[in-house]
């Protein structure tokens, strides 16, 4: 029996985690002190750079609450062996609703064109687009109805993780106990509210840089996105509790190669939403429409563009078409590394050409990552260490405790 | 007159289990020439009877590249080189749009070279088989399990063979005419 | 290979896929003899005779199309692409559930699939048949379709490759292609057993030509697999694909109303939840007359209810994302197009098309009603009439009223529509009616890897 074996091993997180979050804290705080006080001098800079760094994490907090739902509603031993590390990443709500407040409360009027002054609006069909369509600002893109929709979706997320969390805190004691029905109960309309409300928030916060262009696909390459991000980090902690118990013991090539096949599903899906929308923009050929490519092919961004192409699509996946690679968790987390940095550059491309023409770095690009990061990273090993690495008592941990199960 | 040839000796099991066990020991005890019939596939006995290689992967990749490349090609040649015409001001070479054609071919190549690929490798269709001569072979599309030693194998010996086989405790055993 | 039924399923309280108590014999034996044994019953002749009668009906309204040319339809300027081309995507749709049994369910490794994918791919090949006769005959001149391909030819002209017309050709004559493919080989295994099985000389030879020697042996069916799950993968986007050309047929175009991102996956989720509609509306009286309630259990109508509810919502998206953008984006034309959509001449077709595409799914929340097959066979109904109603306004709708005032109209279908329609219908049907009684209408070799005794165990 399950519960037989369980006290035998320890579930416990190995001392390397709060190694990491040590470490991760340290760097965060640095990163974080150079990044405000560099923030005083250029308040645009930071928060430009803010913005994109926030989505990227947000999006690896997200798509471990999406991928953990999705693993209630289908069951699967790939999910039971990381379901805490994406609900460690999911707990990691609440702090990303902190670290919104600064774009909330001071980033606004300086990000997006809809909350300037419509004189000092730089683009000009931004500015044409605005003046001509006075009635969206009135009624969606202001900044009382931006923070009160803000709220909402966080409300929404943390509803979501705290209920999870709840349930998945029981089964770590005996008796055994079977909340499946419950996961599932919450997890079907979580996975609905979550397409929803990551879709408004992604049109809120990205698309509304730009309010004279629309796609109504954009939601959902974010969620593309994310699911990428998420699913790597997960990876990535897979192979770095892989050096110890009790991970060692219960992760098998089976898990391994689901979790590949999900990085190439994922991938395949961002590239299908991605390759859709450019192609129905590029052959309509529509003035409101390709200026949004434009801006993002010319001026030195083409060549991030076709980076993305290659790097985040057409690389990985015929890396991934290998089924040795998929197996192997030790090499599969450099594919796994490699797409969560990549998926940083995606955002960039995204957001970034907003605010300039011509393609550059700023300072707050490279630091902000890693001073919002290590804040992050810490609270995660925090929140994996507060838990044991799989809940004994649920009636399916059997599937990756007792191996020949499955 | 000489006897007929025959094509090799075939014994029947009554379940998955027993047929993986016994074509294990069929082929370590150094017979080649084997083979196993069963009504599903069963995952362990290509393995078992020492069946490793399989061709279908490379025949669908090629199949699938020459698909894909021919298609884009063929686009190419067509739209930017054998008849070349403005359609609404887009390029010649309007990539993005010869991407969805280039994709159809390649999948279309790639899934007729799996299929046909696999009854080539197959030797498929072969309506006639001397296994057939086996009235209890109609069996093996229900619910019976098959072992056959070749005659063609160097270590097929009719009496022995026969004892060896009748060692792995099957539940009848014949003799398939060639 | 696929999973057993085991103590996880249980733990679960999820019915079985496969009832207990059967054996390899049971299962060969109960599938194949509603082929070989079983008489055909007066109820299967007039069903087929009924279908049949329809499928002439249509082939004489093609006929008397051909005579006088599309005139006779209702379609004129502005509304160029009427019931032929709303009737198209409807088929089109509708076929993708089978190959996304076969294909997605597999690669998931979700081996409840076995029982229904046989049925739910001849399905996609009969209403992909039924789909591609539109486009045909809507082209006016059938007898020169073949112009669509490139061919050298004595004109001096290869096709336009930035049309996704003509991407449509390419796609669902793939899908088409490999469809027929996967159905095939997927037969070939259950043909030899009809072969072995059947007691008639003709029989016998006709199963045995098409089985082509099959005799499981261990290399053919180690190659087999191999084949099977290579095809699985390389079909997995292609029926994602199918529908996503089909939906660039429209967004490629800039009318308001089609020319919108969401499309593709908008698209493919319409056809998916469709495709399970016809799926359901299938397998509930087929199981029932047949009496394979133990092979088609509770678990495939509620896992497929599921699959609906889930595209249900992915459609119901798509709608949202489209009516928010028509008012945020401020484009002038896009707005007119969901005031339209809302207050116009079409309203009520609009406003019947939420009900029963995102009000009717709903329903399927409840636990009872995924498992009561009355329930599910209703609301599928609702919901394939729901998907045509969508069709029609995405064709018509946008079409009738577009950028010029002076050029807008009405769209009346005529009884050459209607005829044409049902017809194919009928044709659908009747081909479902012979493929029940003449080949295995479930797979008998992957229902016997599902068997308890198909384990292999280690000595």
């Amino acid at each position: 029996m399950s519960a037989a074996r369980t006290t035998n091993l320890d579930l416990s997180a190995p001392p390397v985690i709060q190694l990491i979050g040590r470490r991760s804290l340290y760097i965060g705080v640095v990163a974080s002190v150079i990044a405000i006080a560099l923030g005083f001098t250029n308040p645009q800079v930071f928060f430009r750079g803010y913005l994109v760094s926030y989505m990227d994490w947000l999006g690896i907090c997200l798509g471990s609450m999406v991928i953990l739902m999705v693993r209630h509603l289908t069951g699967g031993g790939w999910g039971m062996v990381i379901r805490r590390i994406l609900g460690a990443a999911m707990r990691t709500v609440p702090l990303m609703a902190a670290f919104f407040i600064p774009i909330a409360v001071l980033g606004v009027p300086r990000l997006y064109p809809w909350a300037m002054p419509l004189e000092s609006v730089q683009n000009p069909t931004v500015r044409e687009h605005l003046e001509h369509n006075r009635f969206v600002m009135s009624g969606y893109l202001h900044w009382s109805g931006f923070i009160w929709r803000a709220i909402i979706y966080f409300a929404i997320w943390n509803l979501l993780s705290y209920l999870l969390t709840r349930w998945s805190k029981e089964q770590d004691t005996p008796p055994v106990r079977d909340n499946s029905l419950r996961f599932k109960a919450v997890s079907g309309p979580g996975i609905i509210l979550y397409a929803f409300t990551i879709s408004f928030a992604a049109i809120d916060w990205i698309m509304s840089l730009d309010p004279s262009w629309i796609s109504t696909i954009y939601g959902l390459l974010f969620l593309a996105g994310e699911l990428i991000s998420a699913l790597c980090f997960a990876v990535v902690i897979e192979r770095i509790l892989f050096r110890y118990k009790p991970m060692s013991e219960l992760l098998r090539p089976d898990f391994v190669h689901d979790h590949g096949k999900f990085m190439l599903t994922f991938v395949m899906v961002w590239a299908y939403f991605s390759f859709s929308q450019w192609l129905i923009i590029w052959s309509g050929n529509l003035p409101e429409e390709i200026t949004w490519y434009i801006r993002r092919l010319h001026g030195g961004w083409g060549g991030v563009g076709l980076f993305l192409v290659v790097f985040q699509f057409f690389v990985p996946f015929f890396l991934l078409l290998s089924r040795p690679l998929k197996r192997d968790i030790t090499r599969l987390v450099w594919l796994a590394v490699w797409l969560i940095c990549v998926r940083y550059i995606d955002l960039f491309w995204l957001i970034e050409p907003n605010f300039s023409t011509s393609f550059h770095v700023t300072w707050a690009d490279l630091l902000i990552p890693f001073a919002m990061g290590g804040l992050w990273l810490a609270y995660f090993c925090r929140n994996l260490s507060s838990m044991p690495l799989l809940p004994a008592y649920d009636v399916f941990a059997k599937q990756v405790l007792e191996p020949k199960h499955e | 007159m000489k006897t007929t040839p025959t094509y090799g000796i075939m014994a029947e099991f009554d379940s998955a289990s027993d047929l993986v066990a016994a074509a294990r020991k069929t082929h370590e005890a150094g017979y080649r020439k084997i083979d196993a019939y069963s009504p599903f596939p069963v995952e362990e006995l290509a393995e078992a009877i020492g069946f490793h290689k399989n061709g279908v992967p490379l025949v669908t990749l090629i199949g699938a590249l020459i698909g894909g490349i021919s298609g884009y090609l063929m686009q190419y040649w067509m739209a930017a080189i054998s008849y070349p015409i403005n359609v609404g001001g887009r390029p010649f070479h309007s990539w993005p749009a010869f991407i969805v054609v280039t994709f159809e071919m390649t999948i279309l190549f790639g899934g007729i070279a799996a299929v046909f690929g696999m009854l080539a490798l197959n030797g498929l269709p072969m309506p006639y088989h001397p296994v057939f001569n086996v009235p209890r072979f109609a069996m093996a599309t229900k619910d019976r399990f098959f072992l056959i030693v070749f005659s063609s194998d160097p270590k097929y010996n009719p009496t022995d063979t026969r004892r060896f086989l009748e060692g792995l405790k099957p539940r009848s055993i014949s003799e398939v005419p060639s | 290979m696929a999973d057993r039924v085991d103590d996880v399923e249980v733990a679960n309280r999820r019915a079985p896929v496969i009832e207990p108590g059967y054996t390899f014999g049971t299962v060969t034996d109960k599938i194949s003899a509603i082929v070989l044994k079983r008489p055909t019953s007066t109820g299967w002749f007039i069903g087929f005779g009924i279908a049949f009668m329809l499928t002439m009906m249509m082939l004489f309204a093609i006929g008397y199309l051909v005579v006088k040319g599309t005139g006779i339809w209702g379609i004129n300027i502005p509304i160029g692409w009427g019931f032929a081309i709303v009737n198209f995507v409807w088929w089109i749709g509708i076929g993708h559930a089978g190959t996304l049994i076969s294909a997605i369910l597999l690669l998931l490794r979700q081996s409840w699939r076995n029982s229904i994918n046989r049925f739910a791919e001849a399905m996609t090949l009969f209403a992909v048949a039924a789909a591609g006769i539109f486009p045909l005959i809507h082209t006016g001149r059938p007898w020169l379709a073949y112009w669509l391909f490139p061919y050298p030819n004595t004109m001096n002209y290869w096709p336009q490759f930035r049309s996704p017309l003509l991407w449509d050709v390419f796609a669902v004559s793939t899908y088409f292609t490999i469809s027929l493919l996967f159905w095939f080989v997927g037969l070939i295994p259950d043909l030899a057993t009809l072969r072995d099985r059947s007691e008639n000389r003709w029989a016998q030879m006709i199963y045995g030509m098409l089985a082509m020697g099959w005799r499981g042996s261990a290399r053919h069916w180690h190659r087999y697999e191999t084949m099977y799950l290579l095809l699985a993968g390389l079909a997995t986007p292609l029926v994602l694909s199918v529908h996503t050309v089909v939906s660039f047929d429209f967004a490629i175009a800039i009318v308001p109303g089609w020319h919108t991102t969401i499309f593709p996956p908008y698209f493919v989720a319409g056809a998916i939840y469709s495709g399970f509609a016809m799926v359901l509306m299938l397998a509930i009286p087929i199981r029932k007359i047949y009496g394979l309630e133990d092979f088609i259990t509770d678990r495939h109508l509620q896992n497929s209810a599921k699959v609906m509810l889930a595209t249900g919502w992915i459609v119901a998206y798509g709608y949202g994302m489209e009516a928010f953008m028509g008012w945020y984006s401020g484009n002038r034309y896009d707005s007119f197009l969901l005031w339209n959509r809302l207050h116009g001449p079409y309203q009520f077709f609009y406003y019947l098309l939420l009900i029963c595409n995102i009000g009717s799914p709903q329903l399927l929340w409840i636990r009872k009603l995924r498992t009561n097959s009355f329930g599910l066979f209703m609301v599928s109904f609702v919901i394939l009439v729901g998907m045509w109603l969508e069709r029609f306004v995405i064709v018509v709708m946008s079409l009738h009223r577009d950028f010029l005032n002076s050029s807008w109209g009405m769209y009346y279908p005529t009884r050459w529509d209607w005829m044409t329609y049902i017809g194919t219908i009928g044709m659908f049907l009747a081909a479902m009616f012979l493929f029940v009684r003449i080949l295995p209408m479930i797979s008998i070799f992957e229902m016997r890897t599902l068997l308890p005794e198909a384990e292999v165990k280690a000595e």
